[in-house]
């Protein structure tokens, strides 16, 4: 269970003389659970995350985690922070094992349990070999071995800036797992442009858009706001268009999407949603229906063009 | 890849512990070292020191024993004292190589996004960073010290060493290893590439300071304000015929002088330039953002 805070308090940074980067953005993270924090390219979540590690100085306002600033106290405020932000780079002559031991031992690790800390990482990320240099990783590797920095020593708070970017689809997999575990007894705040995955990983969401926070909601809440209407389903046997006839009296449009799968939109709002799963299944055994990934989609395509 | 993540394997059962600044300094020093002593930059530099230590032996030894003998007034501390005035040489351009990018390597490299977000104050890193950089320079310098001697001993014999100004040569290396660090660290501190950092400080340490110095000499003022005029301790200490000018006539009523600094005032000079670089670098650190 995490008892870290973390704290935005009217958080704004500018470059140059530009429009502020972020603008006055205030939220506070506590508990335990995913939150994804989702906005298009140069919305500020790069920069927020930035802030929240003390990589950049605000402008106005101020971050808080558990009361320590990360720039004045980053010692206290960082201690329960793993942190994944840009494109890190371990020193490129260490080993796989020298990067994280150093990370393990700066973050209060005995010796003694580095090895066991390492070989952790080692089951929850598949790491390539302990002895290989780190410059002679490919990016997906290099980027397990800092997803693994961020997790030694296990701190509570995960700090996550598009923790699959440059992974391949089992490596993506395999991180997915793991947040959706980590979560459990972790706060985990990661920002991502593959809505599927923050539809799977994460409870809440945080939309952001040209440098100000414009909602902040349980993912369920902000699926009733968009009214999805849209679900993916797929039945354990062929189904061809006669046998969806039933459906489509229902008032739905259906589109097939292989010979077991279909898309259905339906009609009415989204308490709709049920009386299309009941005519499913009386059509055939449902093995899958699922509107996450359009709910995030969609109401991340509503949010963003609303503020367009 | 197997897909599921083994059971447990998400969070930790390792203890932890409060770690002092000390122990994550030692922490950043070993990394850095490690991390130093594998790159073609170090093994090239030792290398190429090496190198000409050993060509130098190489040109005295075709010259003769007793022909060297003579060149260096029948001395070894002669002997010394002009093959150590390149010491100072190797220390500028081994400054430049280890400090002069590295703090800026964390805004230019994602090393800074590996490093900078764990719970060290920047302090600490730099402090590690610049304890494991005079690391890998003094072991530098103390192979060309001991080509130095080896030369020595071969040429004049063992029993005809001075080891205690050898002793006092070597600290004051160690000394101005650590001043000429803090301006590298400095200048590494305000550039943001780190190719730029390490050009600019061998300019500045090595170009800008010595030309400083002649044009100061040519208007016969002492150049105390140099930190490689100060270096010049560390040969200046074995010269047993040691001056701390020279007047040199130029024509009627016109001279220039050439100074060497006395151990006193080298030390003075490098301790300066540590007490005024090293905390500025600090400071500058910890002002600088991840922007890029």
């Amino acid at each position: 269970m995490s008892d870290v805070t973390v704290e935005a308090l009217h958080l704004s940074k500018s470059f140059g003389h530009g429009p502020p980067a972020l603008d006055d953005v205030s939220f506070e993270l506590s508990g335990t659970g995913a939150i994804g924090y989702l906005g298009p390219n140069g919305a500020g979540k790069t920069t927020t995350l930035k802030l929240l590690v003390g990589l950049l100085r605000p402008t106005r306002g101020e971050v808080r985690i558990n009361g320590h600033s990360p720039t004045a106290d980053r010692k206290r405020a960082l201690w329960e922070i793993g942190a994944l932000v840009e494109t890190p780079e371990p020193y490129p002559m260490l080993t796989v094992y020298d990067a994280l031991a150093t990370v393990g031992l700066a973050r209060g690790l005995r010796r003694e349990s580095v090895d066991a800390e390492i070989d952790r990482c080692h089951r929850a990320l598949e790491l390539p070999p302990f002895g290989r240099r780190v410059g002679a990783l490919s990016k997906g590797q290099r980027q397990r071995v800092s997803l693994a920095a961020a997790l030694m020593a296990d701190p509570k708070v995960l700090l996550l800036d598009e923790p699959t970017s440059g992974l391949d689809p089992a490596e993506r997999v395999l991180v997915r797992r793991l947040l959706v575990e980590l979560k459990r007894d972790h706060l985990v705040l990661m920002s991502s442009h593959q809505m599927f995955e923050v539809g799977d990983i994460c409870d809440e969401l945080m939309f952001l858009d040209r440098g100000r926070l414009l909602v902040r909601d349980r993912v369920d809440r902000i699926a009733e706001r968009v009214q999805n209407r849209e679900v993916d389903v797929e039945f354990s046997e062929p189904v061809d268009a006669a046998r969806m006839e039933p459906i489509r009296q229902l008032g739905a449009t259906l589109r097939p999407l292989s010979d077991r799968r279909w898309r259905i939109a339906f009609a009415g709002v989204d308490g709709g949603r049920p009386g299309v799963l009941v005519a499913c299944q009386r059509v055939a055994p449902v093995v899958q229906f699922a509107n996450t990934f359009l709910v995030v989609e969609e109401a991340y395509l509503e949010l963003i063009g609303r503020s367009t | 890849m197997t897909e599921a993540v083994e059971s447990g394997a998400a969070s930790s059962a390792a203890p932890r512990a409060a770690v002092s600044d000390l122990a994550q300094f030692r922490t950043v020093t070993v990394s850095q070292l490690t991390n130093y002593l594998r790159t073609y930059r170090f093994l090239g530099l030792l290398g190429f020191v090496a190198l000409i230590s050993v060509l130098t032996i190489a040109f005295e030894l075709h010259a003769g024993v007793t022909a060297t003998r003579i060149a260096q007034l029948n001395r070894s501390s002669e002997y010394l004292s002009n093959f150590l005035a390149y010491a100072g040489l190797w220390i500028v351009i081994s400054a430049a190589f280890f400090g002069g990018d590295a703090l800026s390597v964390d805004f230019s490299t994602g090393a800074g996004y590996y490093m900078l977000v764990l719970p060290i104050k920047r302090s600490v890193l730099l402090a590690g960073r610049y304890a494991a950089a005079t690391v890998v320079t003094l072991a530098i310098v103390a192979m060309y010290y001991l080509f130095g001697l080896g030369g020595a001993i071969y040429f004049f014999g063992g029993g005809t060493i001075d080891w205690t100004n050898l002793g006092l040569s070597l600290a004051i290396a160690v000394l101005f290893t650590l001043s000429a660090l803090g301006v590298a660290f400095c200048i590494s501190a305000v550039f943001r590439s780190p190719s730029s950092g390490v050009l600019v400080t061998i300019l500045v340490l090595y170009v800008g300071l010595t030309t400083l110095q002649g044009v100061l000499e040519l208007a016969n003022v002492e150049p105390w304000m140099s930190l490689t005029y100060g270096g010049g301790a560390m040969a200046a200490v074995l010269d047993t015929d040691f001056l701390h000018y020279q007047t040199v006539p130029l024509g009627e009523d016109q001279f220039y002088t050439i100074w060497s600094a006395s151990v006193s005032e080298g030390v003075a000079i490098m301790a300066a330039y540590a007490a005024v670089f090293l905390p500025l670098s600090t400071f500058l650190y910890y002002r600088k953002e991840s922007t890029g």
